[in-house]
Parts: C-alpha cells; structure tokens; sequence
C-alpha cells in the first residue's frame, strides 16, 4: 500500500495514495498507522484526498489507530470526498475524529492542540 | 421473483479478498447507468463490497479457493443484489447498533442502513443475502 508521510511542525501528515482503501489492503493499513503511533507520533492528520472508495474494513482500522494513540494524541481527518464523509456520519466515526476540510487546516489545529483539550471529541471545522 | 423484461446479471469471484474491488466496480458501472445518483451509486458498491466481504471471511474463514456469487437484477423500480456463497451460515443477522469506536462489526450495519431490504435465508448449503432498493 502506497502512502506518503511527512511531518509538519508537532504533527505527522499521513496520505494514502491508493484510491481504496478495503479489506484487501486494511491490515496493512492499520499496521502501518499504528507504527507511526508506537513510534510516538502523537499528533496525525489523515489526508483522505485521494480515496475514493473505503468501506467497514478500511474504518475499523482508523478506528483502531485511534484506539491505540488513546487520550495521548489526537488524529484529524481531511480531504473527504461527499459520499466517504457520508458513511463516517452513518457510522458516526465523524464524532471521534477531528474532520477538517483541508489538509493545511488540519495541521494547524493539532499543532494548536494541547492536552487540555482532551474531551472535546468531534470538533467539525467545516 | 423473476419476470418478464428483468435484466440480470450473474458474477462469480474466487474467496479472495483482492478479487471483491472487481466485483465493486461492475456494480458501480450498473449503477451508472441507471436513476441513482453518484451517493446512491457509492452506497450500493459499498454494501455489496460489505456483502461479500463478509461471505470471503466468515462464510469461508478467509480461505481461497470457494465461489461467491453475485447476481444482480434489474426491475423498473428497484435494483436487486443477492450474494450466495457454501459456506458456514450466519446465525443472524445482526440489526444493533456497532460501538462508536468498533474496530470490526460495522459492514451488517452498513448495509441495513443504507438498503431498503435486507433477508438472509440458507437453503441446501447455500448462503443467500439479498438487499433491494428501490427508487420512483
């Protein structure tokens, strides 16, 4: 699975450059977010600019990357097409991520986070 | 029930994971080219992907080698998939609500949620689970 990363200021900008993201490819996926995390990456925004297409499998591992950072971090989420931003409204992951509508956006908030901010879960900044 | 005029279509992939994405597609070209929308489009590829996701790793555990059958048909005011595989049965269809922060069990819910019909039924060792939606 091809994905790009680089950091920016206190946060890992993570891009996925695979226009799926489904069970074939999640537990890859999943490992690889979760790798980031245990290398102690704390701050993540997930560009999902790209993807097009993710179904219950490709959820069930952001929501296991959020499992694993726990109350230690926050992971934004931006670049969401209608149809994705969608399903996490069905599945009501949008209530546990931070949804941002840019990437520039994202990274600004998290570096602005702290951890006094822990309980403000479901921030929507669009 | 079949009638008259129905068009069909009939789809069989091998248990593989990497196989559901080409299934995914010719949904997604079915669905084009009929009164859905990109959303509506979008939610019928993904329930059918969940669909036969669950067939490759519950029904056969996530072993190759097994058939999973899809067909789908046409009507004037629904479009119709049902997806069949040999495997184990589900024991049900689960209708409550996933944990907010599940890391798995969301696919049943999807597609209840974004079908107008869901029914499963086992009948001489096949798996059948059918999901309508209708439109007009």
């Amino acid at each position: 699975m091809q994905m790009e990363d680089r950091i920016q200021g206190e946060v890992l900008l993570v891009k996925p450059l695979e226009e799926r993201i489904d069970a074939s490819m999640a537990g890859e996926f999943e490992a690889r977010m979760i790798g980031w995390i245990r290398t102690g990456n704390r701050r993540l925004v997930l560009d999902l600019s790209g993807v097009f297409f993710i179904d219950s499998s490709g959820l069930g591992a952001i929501a296991s990357a959020l499992k694993t950072l726990g109350d230690q971090g926050r992971i934004a989420i931006c670049g969401v097409s209608k149809t994705v931003k969608n399903l996490f409204q069905i599945t009501r992951l949008d209530q546990l991520f931070v949804m941002c509508s840019s990437a520039e956006e994202a990274v600004e908030i998290l570096n602005d986070w702290t951890e006094e901010d822990h309980g403000k879960e479901g921030r929507q900044s669009d | 029930m079949e009638k008259k005029g129905d068009k069909a279509i009939k789809l069989t992939i091998e248990s593989r994971l990497e196989n559901v994405f080409l299934v995914g597609l010719a949904v997604k070209g079915i669905c084009g080219h009929i009164r859905l929308s990109s959303e509506e489009t979008y939610n019928m590829e993904l329930c059918v992907v969940e669909a036969i996701n669950n067939a490759i790793e519950h029904a056969y555990s996530s072993r190759p080698g097994h058939d999973v059958e899809l067909t789908v048909r046409l009507d004037p005011n629904q479009i119709r998939f049902q997806v069949c595989d040999k495997g184990k049965s589900l024991t049900a269809l689960r209708l409550q609500t996933p944990e907010i922060d599940a890391t798995h069990g969301r696919g049943l819910y999807i597609i209840h949620t974004l079908m107008d019909e869901v029914t499963y039924h086992t009948s001489q060792g096949t798996n059948t689970l059918t999901m309508i939606k209708h439109w007009g």
